[in-house]
């Protein structure tokens, strides 16, 4: 068996899959990358804006702010789970940002219709979740529930902690703010799901897209994560069953993409890279066997081979002009994601060398993205890239793991995941490159360099610690630097500060190259 | 999110509302008569669960709004409910009135073309939900919840209600 098919094997079934102990180079500038535009100020949208200026397409705004949320989370939770403290903030501003009227005030002109499928115009609305828009609202309610899952943060579950606010200096009557919180986006959402008989909810109006159904439906699961309950069991069951009518995949193998919701008719479109690729990487989630079985047929239809053993993807052929403005690498960039999740890393790493040699590779200040290149074709092979797929896609690809969302929605946070040793601050810039706690072990393995920060003093701060009535060992590089006990520190010194701050264990270290920190609790 | 509110026939001819079982709890599911697989799983999941909640269920006002009434009429669903699940009242109405109850509920329910001259399906949301003695709604028990988590969560909120005076004589 090769290793592609012992790699999606392994995706498909429940056999454990290995997982890495730390970030290489390219994964941890990925990750930078997304930091780093998640710290962008408000409204700051630089490095992020495409050849389409009005959010209409697909790689808008609000998708690459939804999918670096979920490469944080995925990031976190395979390869970095005891570093909350990288990605809490960066997460939450990524809620933030996708909150800002920026992203969303497309829907008071998206929301007339689309002349061609929806036949006529229909009145203007500014609510941008109240009514369709399934392909804003669902990220909204995924992402905060996500923050919630994930951080034990119910920062979004207040009254009108998501509240979209529309407030002009000089235009108009006065402010409009629309105030939902997680409970109640992801409630209205469920009823919404219901009325559409679970065939899905709406992006522009009377247009069902299978595609953006799935957040919400990642968002139901992790709500009853957090609050119990079977939504996602159920909505899942209705719409096998609403799109068994249609076919979630069309008798060539391909997805279908959307139906109409009044007409209750599938609308007829030649398959699509993205379309395949960007659904089975979601689905995946929730169906694995469904997506791994169409997949290979999928992958196999859309690759060229490239030089050197690289793999490209067979570029959509735009079938309006309305199309062919937002050229873009989409159908590249979810392929990689898609191979990513399904554990075919062959294809991926494959793909990922075609990027790193032809797309705008770039390194910048310690990130790694790709650059927006414009021009289509170059050689005869692809050379566009677009925001979505270079500052997003392809990191999320290179930092997920097989299944790595299907994971996620199984809920793997165990009752003792917030117990265990963790970092929850840190100061100074350093790349955390491998930081995971052992349970069997009861030891928590830290992995430091140099980062943005160069040369400097980093500080960690370590929780749970304390109150276990246990001893514990703290050493660098396989040299002990400090023990303690479970009320403090009894023996520490040297260059490596070690003490007890409050309810954690703080630890300050002069960082001029990799560092290796182990805290072994005693048994 | 569920408004809960309906003006429609009886399977006797009679107006009714949710003012009109005020004081009992209503168990309200929509379906049709024709239905071939959804209805009949569900009103005898539902029937059986009523019997497993003994004399407690004689709290709970089961109904059945038809999204189909061109041919549920009174008669029919009298009739049909009578053989089939007798602890059921159909409600039926125009069709204006029936869609602004499925409006109330949120319930999806499209007619889908005749087969034969006559006979056609209409696939429908397949939710029970539960309304109080005020006629306000307190929960909803999708099909894919079993007969006895059912039967839990409803005791669980009858429980909850033990104070309550009990139906007016």
């Amino acid at each position: 068996m090769s290793n592609v098919a012992e790699a999606h094997r392994g995706a498909g079934t429940a056999r454990p899959v290995p997982e890495p102990a730390a970030l290489d180079d390219k994964q941890a500038g990925h990750l930078r990358r997304i930091v780093d535009l998640s710290e962008r100020l408000p409204d700051d949208w630089s490095g992020m804006l495409g050849r389409s200026t009005m959010q209409e397409d697909f790689g808008a705004l609000r998708f690459q702010l939804a999918y670096m949320a979920y490469a944080l989370a995925l990031t976190h939770l395979h390869r970095l789970p005891a570093a909350p403290a990288l990605f809490r903030k960066p997460f939450d501003s990524l809620i933030q940002k996708i909150l800002s009227i920026d992203v969303w005030m497309y829907w008071h002109y998206v929301s007339t219709g689309n002349v061609r499928l929806n036949k006529g115009e229909l009145p203007a609305r500014w609510d941008p979740v109240a009514e369709d828009n399934i392909m804003y609202s669902a990220y909204v309610q995924s992402m905060a529930l996500m923050y919630h899952y994930l951080f034990d943060d119910p920062k979004y579950a207040g009254k009108g902690a998501l509240s979209f606010k529309l407030q002009p200096l000089f235009w108009g009557s006065g402010d409009r703010i629309f105030a939902y919180d997680e409970k109640s986006l992801s409630q209205h959402l469920y009823w919404m799901m219901v009325e559409k008989g679970y065939l899905g909810i709406a992006c522009e109006p009377n247009c069902v897209f299978q595609i953006c159904n799935q957040p919400a439906i990642l968002g139901f699961r992790l709500h009853d994560l957090v609050y119990g309950g079977d939504l996602a069991g159920e909505v899942t069951e209705g719409y096998r069953k609403a799109w068994a009518e249609f076919g979630i995949r069309s008798p060539d193998g391909h997805f279908n993409i959307l139906a109409l919701e009044r007409e209750h008719a599938l609308v007829q479109r030649p398959p699509a890279p993205w379309a395949d690729f960007w659904l089975g990487a979601l689905m995946h989630a929730w169906d694995p066997e469904g997506v791994e079985a169409a997949y290979r047929g999928q992958m196999d239809h859309w690759k060229r081979e490239g030089p050197d053993g690289t793999l490209w993807i067979q570029p959509y052929v735009p079938s309006s002009n309305a199309e062919a403005r937002s050229g873009n690498a989409l159908d590249f960039g979810w392929a990689a994601v898609c191979a990513s999740e399904v554990g075919d890393t062959d294809t991926l790493e494959r793909l990922l060398a075609y990027a790193d040699r032809f797309l705008t590779p770039t390194w910048e200040d310690g990130a790694y993205y790709y650059r927006r290149r414009d021009e289509p074709m170059l050689d005869g092979r692809p050379a566009a890239m677009d925001p979505h797929t270079g500052n997003c896609l392809l990191g999320y690809a290179r930092l997920n793991v097989p299944g790595g969302l299907r994971k996620l929605y199984a809920g793997p946070l165990g009752a003792d995941w917030f117990s265990r040793p963790a970092i929850v601050d840190i100061s100074g810039r350093p790349d955390i490159r491998a930081a995971r706690h052992d349970p069997d072990t009861d030891e928590l393995r830290v992995v430091l360099r140099p980062g943005r920060g160069g040369r400097e003093q980093v500080g960690l701060a370590v929780s749970n610690v304390w109150g276990k009535g246990r001893s514990w060992r703290l050493a660098a590089d396989g040299e002990t630097v400090a023990r303690g006990d479970g009320d403090g520190v009894t023996d520490a010194g040297g260059r490596i500060s070690v003490q007890r701050e409050a309810s954690n264990l703080a630890i300050s270290l002069p960082l001029d190259g990799e560092v290796e920190l182990r805290l072994a609790m005693q048994p | 999110m569920i408004e809960a509110s309906f003006s429609l026939l009886d399977h006797d001819g009679r107006r009714v509302g949710p003012e009109t079982y005020r004081g009992r709890w209503m168990l309200v599911f929509f379906g049709f008569t024709h239905c071939k697989v959804v209805c009949p799983r569900n009103l005898a999941k539902l029937s059986a669960m009523l019997d497993g909640l003994g004399p407690a269920a004689d709290d709970i006002v089961p109904l059945y709004i038809t999204v189909d009434p061109e041919r549920d009429t009174p008669e029919r669903m009298r009739t049909w409910l009578g053989e089939h699940y007798p602890r059921f009242t159909g409600l039926t109405g125009t069709r204006e009135e029936i869609d602004a109850a499925r409006r109330a509920f949120r319930v999806f329910a499209q007619r889908r073309p005749e087969t034969t001259p006559g006979d056609y399906d209409v696939p429908h949301t397949a939710i029970a939900y539960l309304l109080d003695r005020d006629g306000r709604f307190r929960d909803h028990f999708p099909e894919t919840r079993s007969e006895a988590e059912i039967r839990e969560g409803i005791a669980g909120l009858l429980a909850s209600d033990a104070g309550h005076a009990g139906p007016p004589a």
